[in-house]
């Protein structure tokens, strides 16, 4: 249960939960999430956080839901995203509202859910998809320390993306 | 009357535990659980899932699995996975359909695997359904939308006493259908 829960300086990082959806459909619906395949319609929307939130009841992880420890309402979802069809175990990344950017809080979930997918999910590789439209998103990749990887499969080869492979921690690190 | 749990739930965990185990003559009816899903996205990437927007791809066909197990956190209800009593094989899903452009919720059928086709079972599973609605859930109407071509479904709403209060065109992600909005006798009338 406590694998629910990550800590990092700044942020609580849970397990979403229905109320983030007044927070997380605006951004799905908006021209903010076109780098994650939005713009989508009210029914589509719903259809993502159902699967968001059917994921980790199938898999026991997911994509966190990103607060601040101050305010529990979520800004984000941040964590792992492994739908049947990924050729490889993503982190991926989402920060709903322009006023959250640049605050560095995407790239402080974002270590953090790593080192939880080495340490704790024990995962073999982690990669992160980013729409080649997204600079931002690819900014936030190397500054992870993620390097493209142009052989990598591609999640949906009809459109490809980059694909971004984040460095295995030294053994002992 | 409908139990809202959409941005009320507190607390994830117990929406889950709401979940009931229905059981039938010849079956048993729980939560879908991702060992199910194989079975279903067998059924959703072939042509048999034509009504219901399919065929998928397998990434389509794991997200809207993992949509119906989803949607039992945000309402509270949801499809149920049809079990053989006995072997436990997985039959197909019958429940509370509602994703959000539906006004109201259904109560939806679909025999997921082929060999379970033409034994009753869908119906069977949708009567349990239907009277756990009314009697354990305290709805007071039961809706399903079928597909006006989907003359096997159709025909199981007829079986179920239900009749046609509208036809409309229904658009959905999945994409666009001419379904008929069946009712079902309410409570007073399946007692």
């Amino acid at each position: 249960m406590s694998e629910m829960v990550l800590e990092t300086e700044r942020l609580i990082m849970r397990r979403p939960a229905p109320r983030d959806f007044a927070q997380f459909e605006p951004f799905l619906m908006s021209e903010r999430s076109r780098g994650v395949g939005g713009p989508r319609t009210k029914a589509q929307a719903w259809r993502v956080m159902c699967a968001e939130l059917g994921h980790w009841t199938m898999l026991g992880f997911g994509m966190w839901a990103v607060t601040r420890k101050s305010d529990d309402t979520a800004l984000g979802l941040v964590g792992p995203w492994t739908p049947a069809d990924w050729p490889e175990t993503e982190i991926g990344w989402m920060i709903w509202n322009a006023k959250d950017e640049g605050t560095g809080i995407a790239a402080e979930a974002a270590r953090a859910a790593i080192d939880h997918a080495w340490r704790v999910l024990a995962w073999d590789t982690i990669v992160s998809y980013v729409s080649f439209d997204n600079p931002r998103s690819a900014a936030l990749a190397r500054k992870l320390g993620a390097v493209l990887d142009p052989d990598a499969p591609q999640p949906h080869p009809e459109t490809p993306c980059h694909v971004f492979r984040h460095p295995r921690p030294e053994v002992g690190s | 009357m409908l139990p809202r749990r959409y941005f009320e739930t507190k607390d994830h965990l117990g929406a889950d535990m709401t979940a009931p185990v229905i059981e039938t003559e010849r079956m048993i009816l729980r939560k879908p659980m991702a060992t199910d899903e194989p079975v279903f996205a067998k059924f959703l990437m072939s042509d048999r899932a034509q009504f219901v927007g399919g065929p998928a791809t397998r990434g389509r066909a794991w997200r809207a699995f993992a949509h119906l197990v989803g949607q039992w956190e945000m309402r509270g209800y949801g499809v149920l996975t049809m079990l053989e009593r006995g072997t436990r094989a997985v039959i197909g899903s019958c429940g509370y359909f509602h994703p959000a452009e539906l006004t109201e919720p259904e109560i939806s059928w679909s025999i997921w695997d082929i060999d379970f086709e033409g034994r009753g079972l869908a119906t069977e599973a949708a009567l349990a359904c239907r009277s756990h609605a009314y009697a354990k859930l305290g709805w007071r109407t039961v809706t399903s939308n079928i597909d006006v071509d989907n003359a096997r479904s159709i025909a199981l709403a007829e079986r179920l006493g239900c009749h046609i209060e509208k036809t409309y065109v229904e658009q959905t992600p999945e994409g666009t259908f001419d379904v008929h909005l069946f009712r079902h006798p309410g409570p007073e009338r399946t007692a």
